[in-house]
């Protein structure tokens, strides 16, 4: 520790005014900072302050993204390993996986910390630590083969436009991982989207093997033939409800296994750091839509929006609906800040994510729509559910 | 008799607690008062260095209401006035005789205590200074002798740690707590006697008049958070408050006619050499409270009164008008290795975040920020402690934005400046001073 710190002692004056690398100031505060929390006495009253920090707060939602992260990285291997025909064990398939995933990772990283410290040193602001996780979530929604270079746009414009031009960390409206995504979803459809993005398949210039499909499930149930249900379309393609949960399919790096995101989840409860409401709101959202629907098809026959023909508690673990109501839509900072405002919001996400996926066959996936959606409406759902609060309040002016 | 239990509200546990036994602290060589420790007043001083004193002599008046006088609580000389920055007065320092002189107040004979006006009685508190023991609510202002309020809440038991004991201050002294309790009831016909904590005391002053129990976290016994949670209309927002050691010092000033010079006063605090409830004088050095010698090795600071609202001192500094408590805890000025993720058994906090959680012992606290300012980020965690159901975090936005009125609407005045918000902030900032000083900025614009 003592060599640590002399270290910091050696190189700080090249980062102080006057030095050669001034400019770079907000980054050697940030690093220095995580090493060793300064010290920081109260000045006057409330002597005494909570030990939790914003630090913490975030580091907090790194680590609940942690099993997610490490299954994705797994998975993705492992998927390109059965597309060419293999049956990877565990450590192969990570090194396979890695050797796609890391590199996103790192030019997320990259980029973004490029933006982030030319705001910071521009403002004069501190590098915020909500970029930790911005970095972490964007590479993780993305599909496996995206060129590394849409990853530096997306990143680019998900802090810049989705961030910073707001004035960073806390003012920002939308989720600026999300923000990116979207970004790269409408700019480059052709890499986001269809059955051929999901696997990334060794650069051997084939497709797939024609045996295992490459197809996420929700790209698959659109394609089922008049008189099929999907729920036969999936389990031909071998997509059992079992599968689904434990994430073992192609897809977004960090989004299918909902078990591995349940295990985040319930480490951010327990913490506090996210809010259940907003997590049980979108559960409760996804299962007051599908289950009607879902009822009325049985009793229907449900030629046209079919997708309500699979059992609702699918809609869970299908697509990125855990993984967003879990990491995205529990954002503080574009979620809204009243109770009853959080359940709202999350139950509508999850009542628009099942409603995109039945209706609209142009977006298999509707959990990014939702959520930005929502995002914007956090603000006027909070204005009403204030309003309604304070008109209980016994005045005092 | 009333029940409330309030749900809001939060209590680290702080270690240091001082223990019930009372200790008598000797005579001081010199006393001080402290204006700047006063809310709101403009002091203007009625006397200068080298003038000979009485207890009871006239030391300081307020300049908006020059009838509001505070005295000298002790005899002697004044030996310094001590001025801050834009000449605020920080102290007048009184270097005690061994023989002090009191100054003697007409009271009212026996036989006339019933007859007395209210003008009477208020004329002898001003005269006797005394009245400045009275404050008025929203703004915690020196209460207007002219207005006649709509109730006055006696506080009986802070909770604030580590405020002094009401078992401890009233044992023996149940006389001059009653009879202060009726010179109370002459000032306003509504005097509600708001009792947090000791159940035992429950009975023992039952029959008295309007009284309730408050239990819960802190700041169940402030009095802003009390009338909150008991109002049932607007025209009960500026009632008065008085904390319940005070009324005993009314008794004591009706009995005797002079001054009271005696205050229960607590040391606290993990720094503390001896934790405990000390019978000590009116504006006694810090120095004295704090056991006289050096404390341990850490650096410590001196909080007059309690954690959350307390004033910073130093042990050359007094204690203040209103606060009966001292707490020394370690500056916390020192840097953390890799704080963040520390699993943090240690670490005292409202979230459930450290395994500190799951510990029942108390904690050594310290006046560490423990993290960098940041900008909210919403986590509604102020909301969720808030004791009188501001909503904090958006409060402190619509004030950033100069929207006043909307704030106003929130419940601003509301507020008991209880110091929560800006103890559980993740992000560290300062909500109860940009509340307090915009609650005083709208409280000078209305005066």
């Amino acid at each position: 520790m003592k060599i640590l710190k002399q270290l910091f002692n050696a190189t700080r004056s090249h980062f102080e005014t006057g030095g050669k690398l001034a400019k770079l100031h907000p980054l050697f505060d940030a690093i220095e900072t995580v090493a060793f929390a300064p010290a920081l006495p109260t000045r006057a009253d409330t002597h005494v302050r909570d030990s939790l920090d914003l630090k913490r707060f975030m580091t907090f939602v790194i680590i609940a993204l942690l099993p997610p992260f490490f299954y994705g990285i797994y998975n993705t291997g492992y998927q390109a390993g059965v597309a060419s025909g293999q049956t990877p064990g565990i450590i192969a398939a990570s090194l396979a996986g890695a050797w796609v995933v890391l590199p996103m990772l790192m030019v997320s990283y990259g980029v973004g910390l490029f933006w982030e410290i030319l705001f910071a040193s521009v403002r004069g602001h501190k590098i915020s630590e909500g970029f930790l996780v911005t970095g972490l979530l964007f590479p993780m929604t993305l599909p496996p083969t995206i060129p590394l270079w849409q990853v530096a746009v997306g990143i680019s414009f998900g802090v810049v436009i989705g961030k910073e031009i707001f004035g960073g960390t806390g003012r920002n409206i939308l989720n600026p991982a999300l923000t990116g995504r979207a970004f790269l979803f409408f700019a480059y459809p052709v890499n986001m989207s269809g059955d051929r993005v999901w696997t990334a398949v060794q650069q051997t210039g084939q497709q797939a093997v024609d045996a295992v499909t490459a197809a996420t499930p929700l790209a698959l149930s659109p394609l089922a033939a008049s008189g099929e249900t999907v729920t036969r379309i999936l389990a031909d393609a071998g997509y059992t409800f079992q599968r689904l949960f434990v994430g073992n399919l192609p897809g977004s790096v960090g989004e299918t296994s909902t078990l591995m995101i349940l295990a985040g989840a319930i480490f951010l409860l327990v913490t506090g750091v996210a809010n259940y409401r907003i997590m049980l709101g979108g559960v409760l959202g996804v299962l007051a839509v599908a289950y009607p629907g879902y009822l009325l098809n049985l009793s229907s026959g449900g030629e046209t929006a079919r997708l309500f023909s699979v059992h609702p508690a699918w809609h869970l673990v299908m697509g990125s609906f855990a993984f967003g109501i879990v990491y995205m839509a529990t954002d503080p900072v574009s979620a809204p800040g009243m109770n009853l405002s959080r359940w709202i919001y999350g139950f509508i996400i999850g009542a628009l994510t099942v409603m995109i996926r039945v209706f609209n066959p142009a977006y298999p996936e509707g959990t990014m729509l939702a959520i930005l959606f929502m995002n914007i409406f956090a603000p006027l759902i909070d204005h009403f559910v204030i309003k309604a609060r304070l008109s209980k309040r016994v005045p005092n002016v | 008799m009333n029940a409330i239990h309030l749900k809001k509200g939060f209590s680290p546990r702080i270690a240091g607690t001082p223990g019930r036994r009372l200790q008598k602290l000797e005579k001081p060589r010199h006393v001080g008062m402290v204006p700047k420790q006063i809310p709101f007043i403009k002091p203007r001083l009625l006397v200068k260095e080298g003038d000979a004193v009485r207890i009871g002599t006239p030391l300081f008046e307020d300049k908006r209401n020059p009838r509001i006088r505070f005295l000298s609580p002790g005899g002697g000389t004044v030996t310094r006035i001590a001025f801050g920055p834009r000449r605020v007065i920080e102290a007048v320092v009184i270097t005690l005789d061994d023989e002090e002189f009191s100054e003697s107040f007409d009271k009212p004979a026996t036989d006339q205590l019933a007859t007395a006006s209210r003008a009477e009685w208020v004329e002898l508190l001003l005269a006797g200074g005394m009245w400045p023991f009275l404050r008025s609510l929203p703004f915690m202002d020196l209460a207007d002798p002219d207005f006649i309020p709509p109730a006055i809440i006696v506080r009986l038991g802070d909770d604030e740690p580590f405020a002094p004991d009401p078992v401890v201050y009233l044992e023996g002294r149940e006389d001059d707590f009653s009879s202060g309790m009726d010179l109370l009831g002459r000032l306003c016909e509504r005097v509600i006697l708001n009792l947090t904590g000791d159940d035992s005391l429950k009975s023992q002053l039952s029959g008295q008049m309007e009284m309730r129990c408050f239990s819960g976290p802190y700041p169940s016994g402030n009095p802003a958070v009390q009338l909150y949670r008991t109002k049932k209309g607007a025209d009960e927002n500026r009632a008065w408050f008085i904390d319940g050691q005070a009324v005993i010092l009314l008794g004591q000033f009706l009995r005797t006619g002079r001054y009271p010079l005696e205050r229960i006063v607590t040391v606290g605090g993990s720094l503390a050499p001896e934790a405990g409830h000390l019978l000590a004088r009116a504006g006694v050095p810090l120095r004295m409270l704090a056991g006289g010698g050096p404390l341990k090795k850490t650096a410590a600071r001196y909080i007059v009164g309690g954690f959350f609202t307390g004033f910073s001192g130093s042990e050359d500094s007094y204690l203040s008008f209103y606060q009966n408590a001292l707490n020394l805890i370690d500056d916390g000025d020192r840097e953390e290795p890799f704080a963040f993720i520390r699993p943090g058994a240690d670490k005292p906090s409202y979230s459930t975040a450290f395994l500190s959680a799951l510990r029942k012992k108390p904690f050594p606290m310290d006046c560490s920020q423990h993290g960098e300012q940041r900008a909210c980020v919403n986590c509604g965690t102020c909301a969720r402690i808030c004791p009188v159901d501001i909503l904090p975090q958006f409060t402190m936005k619509c004030l950033v934005a100069d929207e006043v009125e909307e704030a106003l609407a929130h419940g601003l005045l509301d507020c008991a400046e209880c110091g929560l918000c800006t103890y559980a902030c993740p992000s560290k900032i300062e909500l109860c001073e940009v509340l307090r000083s915009a609650k005083a900025q709208y409280y000078k614009e209305i005066a």
